[in-house]
């Protein structure tokens, strides 16, 4: 299944408690160092292929921080990437990213449990064995 | 009375699967999915590789007109033209291979309900899909989406690029290539097949039984940060026989006009040509497309079609407006039987009477439509539409609005410029 693949990209939770001050990470439990583009995070939450073998995973449509992800790196209303996905699923050509609910990972989700409480921490500090692909401020 | 017999068969087909979609529909409300993108997958059922997911789409139409109809809509409010739900299911044999199948219970008797799509679908990499069955026909930017309102702002997608296909399905074989690089995203598929099955022009559903073969053709999608650029080519050969023509074509040989008789022989090459231009930013966006489809047919040896769209994101709310406009390219015919047209006494005037009727009455103008339109995205898998539509026809017999008792070799289509106004209501859900 997709979710026991080597990669897994998740879309970090801001820290700060002021919007001013929040800041997004985009990040990987992949080894490798790699660097994307604002551009290229956008491609790979709209489904494209980077050839990395990233797979994407997204907060829930009603969050708060996933607005702000689609605001300043995504740079589409929620209406609109709701309405792609629906043309992507209902063509068969992809299927949007796999939603994780903070706080409440499913079963066969807990392997990326650990992941998600690094998202969470006070600092935002990205722990070593999860890279960086990617920053907001 | 065979009529009879048939239109309460297809409603007990109607009812059959719309109650079956409807209890699966219902199911799916009821049970909680953590993918709030709406599909079930298999963890939530613990039903190992099988998920499913849907749409539905209720849409309500007036026409105000001179008694003319339009997309089957008229001067009282209709709701079984567009109202549509369906069922999505996949089965997962492993990461790679997948089996997917779309069963749609149309509300319309111009369409038939059952199943919309079936096919394999081979994944080697991230890169590559692989798929084979039957498919549906990726003319234009919603063709494939049409029916799942869901996907795109109208309530009717602009009828001079949509409803001008002729078939929504084809059986074969597609492949995609997808690539991203720093700046861009790139997407390339071409596929091969058949089709058999109905065929629509202007909307409705031809009575002949159409068979186009050797179809293929291929689709480039190129986006780069928030434009888009979508260009398509299609081909088949058509090879339909239109049963209606063939005593004319018959007459027409015997008297020695071969090259009229050929006039009214459909068979031969289609070719659809198609390019949209889009830019999708996060409080606007705007889209042109346009299509040109050309037939070896000369009742239909060319068309065009295009539209201007552009709309604001205000939160939920999707405020837009669409400029369409379609022309057929000039429908000629041979001058040959013009003298015995002039002679009603000549034997040969019933057969000349026919064929120049025949392109007297084929759509052959041109129509601009305006539209303004409201969507409201109230939940995450629900929206809410409103529309006004001012439909104006720049040159007779666009073949979109039809006088009462007309048909697409009817006698009534007339030398006026028609006009209408359609007001339309929409509920689109995808699950």
């Amino acid at each position: 299944m997709r979710l026991f693949l080597p990669c897994l990209l998740l879309l970090s939770m801001p820290i700060a408690s002021t919007a001013s001050a929040e800041g997004l990470k985009v990040v990987a439990n992949t080894e490798r160092n790699i660097q994307l583009s604002r551009e290229q995070v956008r491609n790979l939450y709209m489904g494209a292929t980077l050839g990395y073998g990233l797979k994407p995973v997204a907060l829930p449509a009603s969050n708060r921080h996933r607005s702000m992800f689609n605001t300043r790196v995504i740079g589409l209303a929620e209406a609109r990437i709701q309405s792609y996905w629906a043309q992507m699923r209902f063509t068969g050509r992809l299927r949007p990213p796999t939603i994780r609910l903070p706080g409440r990972p499913s079963r066969r989700r807990r392997l990326s449990a650990s992941l998600v409480s690094v998202a969470r921490s006070p600092d935002c500090v990205v722990p070593n064995r999860l890279t960086m692909l990617y920053q907001a401020d | 009375m065979s009529t009879m017999t048939h239109r309460l068969r297809r409603l007990r087909q109607h009812l059959l699967l719309c109650s079956c979609l409807l209890l699966i529909a219902g199911f799916s409300a009821s049970v909680h999915s953590e993918d709030d993108q709406g599909s079930h997958r298999p963890s939530d059922f613990g039903l190992a590789g099988f998920e499913w997911s849907g749409f539905a789409r209720a849409v309500a139409g007036y026409l105000e007109s001179d008694g003319s109809s339009f997309n089957g809509y008229r001067d009282n409010i209709r709701v079984n033209q567009q109202s549509l739900l369906a069922l999505q299911p996949s089965y997962h044999v492993s990461d790679q291979l997948s089996l997917t199948g779309q069963f749609v219970a149309h509300s319309s008797d111009d369409r038939d309900s059952g199943t919309e799509w079936l096919y394999l679908n081979y994944q080697p990499s991230d890169a590559w899909q692989l798929r084979a069955g039957k498919l549906r026909m990726p003319f234009f930017s919603y063709s494939d989406s049409i029916d799942v309102g869901f996907s795109y702002p109208w309530i009717t997608a602009p009828v001079q690029v949509y409803n001008n296909y002729l078939f929504s399905t084809f059986h074969g074989a597609s492949a995609s290539y997808r690539r991203a690089g720093l700046n861009y995203a790139l997407d390339i598929e071409g596929y091969y097949g058949y089709f058999d099955g109905d065929i629509f022009a202007a909307g409705s559903r031809v009575d002949v039984d159409a068979e186009v073969k050797d179809l293929r053709g291929i689709v480039v999608k190129l986006r780069s940060h928030n434009i888009g650029l979508r260009l398509s080519y299609h081909q088949g050969e058509n090879e339909t026989d239109l049963p209606e023509l063939q005593p004319l074509q018959q007459g027409l040989q015997q008297a020695g006009f071969n090259n009229l008789a050929n006039d009214l022989d459909s068979k031969g090459t289609i070719r659809v040509s198609q390019a949209a231009l889009s830019y999708d930013g996060l409080t606007s966006f705007y889209k042109a497309e346009w299509v040109k489809t050309r037939t070896e047919f000369s009742l239909t040896p060319e068309f065009t079609g295009y539209y201007f769209t552009a709309g604001l994101h205000i939160g939920s709310w999707t405020p837009h407006l669409t400029y369409a406009s379609s022309s057929y390219g000039r429908v000629r015919s041979d001058t040959a039987l013009q003298p015995v047209l002039a002679d009603p006494q000549n034997p040969l005037f019933p057969i000349a009477a026919g064929y120049y009727q025949i392109f007297d009455a084929i759509p052959d103008g041109s129509m601009d439509s305006y539209t303004l339109g409201l969507r409201w995205d109230f939940q995450f898998n629900m929206a809410f539409k409103a529309e006004l539509t001012w439909l104006n026809e720049t040159a007779p017999r666009s073949g979109f609005i039809e006088p009462p008792s007309s048909g697409l070799f009817g006698e009534d289509f007339g030398n006026r410029k028609a006009e209408a106004t359609l007001y339309q209501l929409g509920w689109e859900w995808i699950f």
